[in-house]
C-alpha cells in the first residue's frame, strides 16, 4: 500500500502518541546530529581562530583564510602554494582509491565463492571466521599489524634470524604496513555487500551462459559483475570513504614523514587547537570524498539507495 | 579436463589459505605475543611464556578506567541510536514515494560521512549550543557528546538492521490489531515491537560494538572522559608493551565465546522450527553439534588457562634466557673486541685511522637510532629503556655504548643498562605494577616505566 | 450478540493525489445483509472497505454506521472488525489470544479471555486448538480463526477483504457456505469483498458490481446477472456473448438492433437503460451462452454462423462459432447423449428467446 504522507495522515496511521515519538526522534537525528553539526562546521570553517573573549565580537567576521592556508600556506610564505598540505591530501585520496581498488580484487572471488556454495557447514564456519577479526577493535588491527611490520616486527624478525636481511627493512616508514592496515581495517565492508549480492543470484543463470558457451571471464563479465554492481558499489563506497577518513590506523602505523590528511585535521585540532582550521579542512576531505564517490557512481551508473545493502 | 579442475581447487584453496591469512594472521600474532615475556609485544624471538601481561592489564587504571568509559558511552549509544533507528525505519516505510530517496539519502548518510568529521562536526555544534545556553556545562561534557557522535552514525546501522526486518513485516497485523481496538501504542507494544525484536537484539549488539570500537568521532568528542579505544589508541602511540596484546587476546576470546554462542542458539531454534534441510554438504546438526562442541572445548581451555595461570611462573625460563643472552652477549662482545684490537693494529699501520675508528662506530649505532637500538644484540632485554635513553637528551647515546666497551659491565650489561635507564623516570609510574610483580620481573617493569 | 445495523455510504470519493479511486460511491446497506463488492482487481472496492473500516477517510462524502457518523474515528474506535485477505493472524500469538486481542487491549483478564476462547473455538469447530500457534493450522483452520477473532470484538459490522482467495478451490467452496451459516447465525451485518463473481452470487443477499473507481450496479444475484446495467456488468458477471449495433427501433421495453454481422436483432432493453436508448444510438446486446439453442427461431432472434471448434465438457458441449468483430460466439449445450458432433466449418443456424436477451448503451467491456 503506498500512500502520501501527508503530516494529519501520518499522526493518523501512527497515533497521536507513536507519531509524536517517531516524528521526535528521527526529526532530533536528522536536524541536531546530521545537518545542524554538519552546518555549524561549515560556518566555523569561515571564521578566524579568535580567543573566547573576541567571539562575537567586531572580529568575528567570515574569512576564506582557512581555505587559503590549505591552498598557499600562511601568509607570507616563500612557496606559492601550500605543497605539504596539498600533497598529504592527493596522497591521501589516491592512496584510499588504491586501497579500495585493491580490497576488491582480493574480495571478489572470496564472495564468489562464498555466495554461490550456499548453505553448507564449512562456507558457515568461514562466515563466523570472518566476522571475528571485524569486531576486534580498530586500534588493536592496526597494532597487530605493527607488531608484524614493526623493526622488531615478525617480518623483520624472520629474515634476520633466517640471514636474510642484517638491518630490520622499515616498513612503516615505506607505507606497507599502513596500506596493508588500511586494506585489513576494512576489507570486511567490501565483501559482504558482494556477498549478499552474489548470494541472491540464481546460480542457474550461470549454468545457461555456460551452457551457451561462454567462457568464465565472460561469464563473470556479462551475468555476475553486472547481478553483483549494487554490492561492488556498496561494498567500494565504504571502504574508500572510510580509507579516506581512517585516523586509527595511519596514526598507529603510519611513517613518521608521511602524514594522512585526518592527521592533519587531528593536529589542527588537538595540537595548535585552531579550530576553524580544522573545521575547513574536515570540509574540504568531505566535500572531496563525496565528490569523488558520487561522480564513480554517476559514471557506473548506480543509485544511492544500493548503499548500504 | 581432471587436471583443469584439480588445479582450480588448488587455487582456490591457496587463495583462501592466503585471504584467510591476511584476516585471521595479524590477530594470531598479536594474541600469541601476549604470552611472549619480551617487553616489546613480538614472537620472534621468543623468550618465555607468561601470563605477567595479563596481570598488567589488570592493574592498569587507564585500561580500567577506559573500559568503564566505554561501557557507559556504549549503553548510551544503544539505547538511542536503536530508538533512533527504529524511529527512522518505520517512518521510511510510510514517506511519500517522492520523498523517499531524499529521506534515504540523508539517513543513510552519516554511515559515508567520515567519522573525524562527524566527531568534529559535534563537538563545534554543542559548543555553539552551550554558548548560546551560557555555557551549560552537560553539553561539554565528553560523555554525553561521544554519545551524541556516535548515535549520528550508529542509527544508521542500526536502521538499516530493522529497514532489514521490516521488510518480512505485514503492515496487515498491526491494522488488525488497531481494527480489534487497540490503540497504537498498544499495536506498536504487542504486535510491533515483538515481531522487531530479534533486529533489536542484534541492533543493539551491533550498536555497542561499534561504539565500543570507535576511534575516529570519539577521538574528537571524549573530553576528559577517554574511552578504552582512546586508551588504547594512547597506549599504541606512547609506550607499547603486550598488555595491548593481553587485551586483544581477551576480546577475541569473548568475541568467539559470543559468535559460537549466537551459532549454537541459531541452530537450535531453527531445529525446533523445523527450517533445517539436509544441505549438500554436512549436515546442518552435525555443524550444529560442532558449534557446541568448540565451545565448550573453548570453555575447558579458558578455564585450564586460568588454572594454570595461578601457579605456572616463568621466573626460571627467564633467568635461563637471561643468562643466555648474556652469554651471547659476551662473545659479541669478545669478537668486538678482537675487530677493534685488529682496528687498532691497522690504526698503528696507518696514523690516521683511529680517529676514523673512534667516529664511526658511534656513528653506525646512532644510525639506527630510536627503535632501531632495539636491535643491537645486548639492548634486547631492555629496548625499550634504551630507546627512552636516546631520546632523554645529547649524552644518552654514549650511555649504552660506553656499557658495551665498558669490560666491568660485560657481566650484566643487560641489568645495569635497565638501572640507568629507569633513573630518569621516577619510581612513581612503578607503584601500580611494582605490586604485581614477582621480584624476578622487577627489572622488566623498570624497563616499561621508562617508556 | 448484536443484531446488524446499517451502513450508508453517502457520495463518497476517495482520491490518492490525481487519482480518484472512488468516485462517488452511494450505497445503502441494511442491517444483517450479506452485502458484497464485486470487481476486478484495482477497481477501488478495498479502498471502499479501508474507509469503512476507518484505515482512510474518505476525500468527500460521509460514512454512516448504525445511522452515526465515522467522521474522525480511527479503525480502533469504530464497531466493525476486518477480516484481511491474507487474514493478519499475529505469528507470535497462540491462536486463542489470536481470537482474544480485542479483549487483551480492554484489559479483560487471561481467565475470563480464556474462557471466551473456548467457546468461540467451539463454535469454528477447533476445540481445544487454542494452545498452538498460527502457523501450525491448516488454511482453512486459520480462516476460522480470523473468523473467530474478528466475532470476539462484537462487530456491528464485519468486513471481509477478499479472505477465501488464499485457499485452494474445494476449500473455497466450503468455506462460502460456511461463511453464510456463520453470518445467519450471529444476523450481522456482513460487508464481503470479492473479484470471484461465484463468491458473491452465492452468499450475498446484495452485490455492489464495480469498475475503475465506480460502481456500476447493485442489486441481488438475479438482478445483476440477468439484468445487467451497463456492458462491463454484463461481461464481467458471468460469460456473455456480446453483439454491438445500432438502435433501429423501440417498442416499450424492447428494442430491434441493426447488429453488424448478424442482422436485426430483437432483445428487451436491461432495466437500468430503459428510457435511456434511442433510435440511432449505438448499442450493445448480450445473450448468455446458455440462453442459445440450435436451430432457427423467429427470424429476428436467429443467427448463422461457422463452427470454429468444439469442446466436450463431460455434461455439457461448448460451441465456437465465428463471431462480432473477430471475437467467437460461445453456446453452451447440456449433453443429452444424443447430439452429433459438428464439423469444423459448418455453417449452423442458433436461436434465443428475445426475453433472455439485454440490450444498453455502448460502453466498455470487461477485459478478459
Amino acid at each position: 500500500m503506498k500512500k502520501p504522507m501527508i503530516f494529519s495522515e501520518f499522526f493518523r496511521n501512527n497515533g497521536k502518541l507513536m507519531g509524536s515519538i517517531l516524528f521526535f526522534l528521527v526529526a532530533f537525528w536528522i536536524i541536531f546530529l546530521i545537518l545542524l553539526p554538519q552546518l555549524s562546521m561549515l560556518d566555523y570553517s569561515f571564521r578566524y581562530n579568535l580567543p573566547p573573549a573576541e567571539v562575537g565580537g567586531p572580529k568575528d567576521v567570515y574569512t576564506l583564510r582557512n581555505y587559503r592556508f590549505l591552498v598557499k600556506g600562511p601568509e607570507g610564505a616563500s612557496d606559492a602554494f601550500n605543497y605539504v598540505d596539498l600533497a598529504v591530501f592527493v596522497r591521501t585520496i589516491l592512496a584510499a582509491m588504491a586501497v579500495t581498488i585493491m580490497n576488491l580484487i582480493l574480495c571478489y572471488p572470496l564472495a564468489y565463492f562464498l555466495g554461490q556454495s550456499k548453505g553448507t557447514g564449512f562456507v558457515r564456519l568461514l562466515v563466523v571466521m570472518l566476522i571475528v577479526p571485524y569486531w576486534i577493535n580498530e586500534i588493536l588491527r592496526a597494532f597487530a599489524l605493527r607488531i608484524i611490520f614493526g623493526d622488531v616486527g615478525v617480518i623483520n624478525g624472520l629474515m634476520m634470524q633466517l640471514g636474510l636481511i642484517d638491518q630490520p627493512y622499515d616498513f612503516i616508514n615505506a607505507d606497507i604496513a599502513l596500506y596493508a592496515g588500511l586494506g585489513y581495517a576494512y576489507i570486511l565492508l567490501m565483501l559482504f555487500p558482494m556477498y549478499n549480492v552474489i548470494e541472491s543470484l540464481d546460480r542457474n543463470q550461470i549454468e545457461a551462459a555456460r551452457d551457451m558457451g561462454a567462457s568464465w571471464i565472460r561469464i563473470h563479465r556479462r551475468v555476475v559483475i553486472p547481478h553483483a554492481k549494487p554490492g561492488i558499489a556498496s561494498g567500494m563506497t565504504m571502504v574508500f570513504m572510510l580509507s579516506a577518513g581512517a585516523l586509527a590506523a595511519p596514526q598507529v602505523l603510519g611513517g613518521t614523514s608521511s602524514l594522512w590528511f585526518t592527521q592533519l585535521v587531528y593536529q589542527r585540532f588537538n595540537n595548535t587547537l585552531d579550530w576553524p582550521l580544522g573545521a575547513a579542512y574536515a570540509i574540504v576531505l568531505l566535500v572531496a570524498s563525496i565528490t569523488i564517490v558520487l561522480t564513480f557512481m554517476k559514471i557506473f551508473k548506480v543509485n544511492m539507495g544500493d548503499i548500504g545493502k | 579436463m581432471k587436471s583443469n579442475i584439480l588445479f582450480g581447487r588448488v587455487a582456490l584453496g591457496l587463495y583462501l589459505v592466503i585471504f584467510f591469512g591476511y584476516l585471521v594472521g595479524p590477530l594470531a600474532v598479536m594474541g600469541l605475543s601476549a604470552f611472549n615475556s619480551a617487553e616489546f609485544p613480538s614472537i620472534i624471538p621468543w623468550q618465555c611464556f607468561t601470563y605477567e601481561w595479563f596481570s598488567t592489564l589488570f592493574h592498569d587504571e587507564r585500561i580500567l578506567k577506559g573500559v568503564k568509559y566505554s561501557f557507559i558511552v556504549g549503553f548510551g549509544t544503544v539505547i538511542l541510536s536503536v530508538a533512533i533507528g527504529l524511529a527512522a525505519s518505520l517512518v521510511l516505510t510510510q514517506v511519500w514515494e517522492k520523498w523517499r530517496s531524499t529521506y534515504y539519502t540523508v539517513i543513510i548518510a552519516p554511515i559515508l560521512i567520515p567519522g573525524v568529521v562527524l566527531g568534529i562536526s559535534t563537538l563545534v555544534f554543542w559548543k555553539k549550543v552551550s554558548d548560546l545556553l551560557g555555557g551549560v556545562d552537560v553539553l561539554s561534557n565528553g560523555i554525553f557528546l561521544t554519545i551524541l557522535g556516535q548515535s549520528t552514525f550508529i542509527a544508521s546501522y542500526c536502521m538499516l538492521v530493522f529497514v532489514a526486518r521490516l521488510q518480512r513485516f505485514d503492515p496487515g497485523l498491526t491494522e488488525a490489531a488497531l481494527d480489534l481496538g487497540a490503540t497504537h501504542t498498544q499495536a506498536f507494544r504487542k504486535i510491533l515491537l515483538p515481531f522487531m525484536r530479534p533486529a533489536i537484539a542484534s541492533a543493539s549488539v551491533l550498536a555497542f560494538l561499534a561504539s565500543f570500537e570507535n576511534y575516529n568521532t570519539t577521538t574528537f568528542t571524549f573530553g576528559s572522559y577517554p574511552t578504552l579505544t582512546i586508551q588504547l589508541a594512547q597506549m599504541v602511540r606512547y609506550g607499547i608493551n603486550p598488555s595491548i596484546s593481553a587485551l586483544a587476546v581477551i576480546i577475541v576470546v569473548i568475541t568467539v565465546f559470543g559468535a559460537l554462542t549466537v551459532e549454537v542458539y541459531r541452530r537450535r531454534s531453527k531445529l525446533k522450527a523445523g527450517e533445517i534441510r539436509q544441505g549438500k554438504g554436512l549436515p546442518a546438526w552435525l555443524f550444529g553439534n560442532t558449534a557446541t562442541i568448540l565451545l565448550v572445548a573453548l570453555s575447558f581451555a579458558l578455564i585450564a588457562t586460568v588454572y594454570t595461570a595461578q601457579t605456572y611462573s616463568p621466573a626460571q625460563c627467564k633467568a635461563d634466557y637471561k643468562a643466555a643472552r648474556a652469554a651471547e652477549v659476551q662473545a659479541k662482545i669478545e669478537a668486538l673486541r678482537a675487530a677493534r684490537a685488529a682496528a687498532a693494529a691497522a690504526a698503528a699501520a696507518n696514523g690516521e685511522a683511529p680517529a676514523d675508528g673512534g667516529t664511526n662506530a658511534p656513528a653506525t649505532q646512532g644510525g639506527t637510532g630510536g627503535f632501531g637500538g632495539v636491535f643491537a644484540p645486548t639492548n634486547l632485554e631492555d629496548a625499550a629503556g634504551q630507546s627512552n635513553g636516546a631520546d632523554s637528551g645529547a649524552a644518552a647515546p654514549a650511555a649504552p655504548f660506553g656499557n658495551v666497551f665498558d669490560p666491568g659491565n660485560l657481566e650484566d650489561a643487560a641489568g645495569q643498562n635497565n638501572g640507568a635507564s629507569s633513573a630518569p623516570a621516577p619510581a612513581a609510574p612503578a607503584s601500580p605494577f611494582g605490586s604485581v610483580f614477582d621480584p624476578n620481573n622487577l627489572e622488566n617493569a623498570a624497563g616499561q616505566n621508562g617508556n | 450478540m448484536s443484531s446488524g445495523v446499517d451502513v450508508n455510504l453517502e457520495n463518497i470519493w476517495i482520491k490518492f493525489g490525481d487519482f480518484v479511486a472512488v468516485r462517488e460511491a452511494n450505497v445503502n446497506i441494511n442491517g444483517g445483509e450479506f452485502f458484497s463488492f464485486l470487481g476486478p482487481s484495482g477497481c477501488g472496492k478495498t479502498t471502499i472497505l479501508r474507509a469503512v473500516s476507518g484505515f482512510l477517510t474518505p476525500s468527500e462524502g460521509r460514512v454512516l454506521i448504525g445511522g452515526k457518523d465515522m467522521e474522525g474515528l480511527g479503525p480502533n474506535k469504530r464497531p466493525t472488525a476486518l477480516i484481511f485477505q491474507n487474514l493478519a493472524l499475529f505469528p507470535l500469538m497462540k491462536v486463542w489470544e489470536n481470537i482474544t486481542f480485542s479483549m487483551e487491549v480492554k484489559g479483560a483478564s487471561a481467565a475470563e479471555r480464556r474462557k471466551r476462547a473456548d467457546e468461540l473455538l467451539d463454535m469454528i469447530a477447533l476445540p481445544g486448538q487454542g494452545d498452538k500457534l498460527p502457523s501450525e493450522l491448516s488454511g482453512g483452520q486459520k480462516q476460522r480463526v480470523a473468523i473467530a477473532r474478528a466475532l470476539c470484538a462484537q462487530p456491528d459490522v464485519l468486513l471481509l477483504d477478499e479472505p477465501l482467495s488464499a485457499l485452494d478451490l474445494k476449500l473455497r467452496q466450503h468455506m462460502r457456505t460456511e461463511l453464510r451459516e456463520i453470518q445467519q447465525r450471529v444476523g450481522i451485518t456482513f460487508i464481503y469483498i470479492t473479484h470471484d463473481q461465484g463468491e458473491a452470487l452465492t452468499m450475498s443477499d446484495s452485490v455492489a458490481v464495480m469498475r475503475a473507481g465506480i460502481i456500476d450496479q447493485i442489486g441481488d444475484g438475479n438482478a445483476v446477472y440477468d439484468r445487467p446495467a451497463t456492458p462491463f456488468v454484463a461481461s464481467f458477471v458471468g460469460e456473455n456473448n456480446v453483439f454491438r449495433g445500432k438502435i433501429t427501433a423501440i417498442n416499450g421495453d424492447e428494442a430491434l438492433i441493426a447488429t453488424n454481422r448478424s442482422g436485426e436483432l430483437r432483445s428487451k432493453i436491461t432495466p437500468a437503460a430503459v428510457g435511456k436508448l434511442n433510435v440511432g444510438d449505438e448499442a450493445m446486446m448480450f445473450v448468455r451462452p446458455e440462453m442459445l439453442q440450435l436451430g432457427a427461431g423467429d427470424a429476428k432472434s436467429t443467427i448463422t454462423a461457422k463452427v470454429v471448434n468444439e469442446e466436450f465438457e463431460g455434461n455439457s458441449y461448448s460451441i465456437y462459432l465465428e463471431g462480432d468483430g473477430g471475437k467467437q460466439i460461445k453456446m453452451a449445450m447440456p449433453n443429452l447423449g444424443t447430439d452429433p458432433h459438428r464439423a469444423k466449418g459448418e455453417t449452423v443456424s442458433f436461436s434465443y428467446d428475445a426475453h433472455n436477451a439485454v440490450v444498453m448503451p455502448a460502453g466498455d467491456l470487461a477485459s478478459e
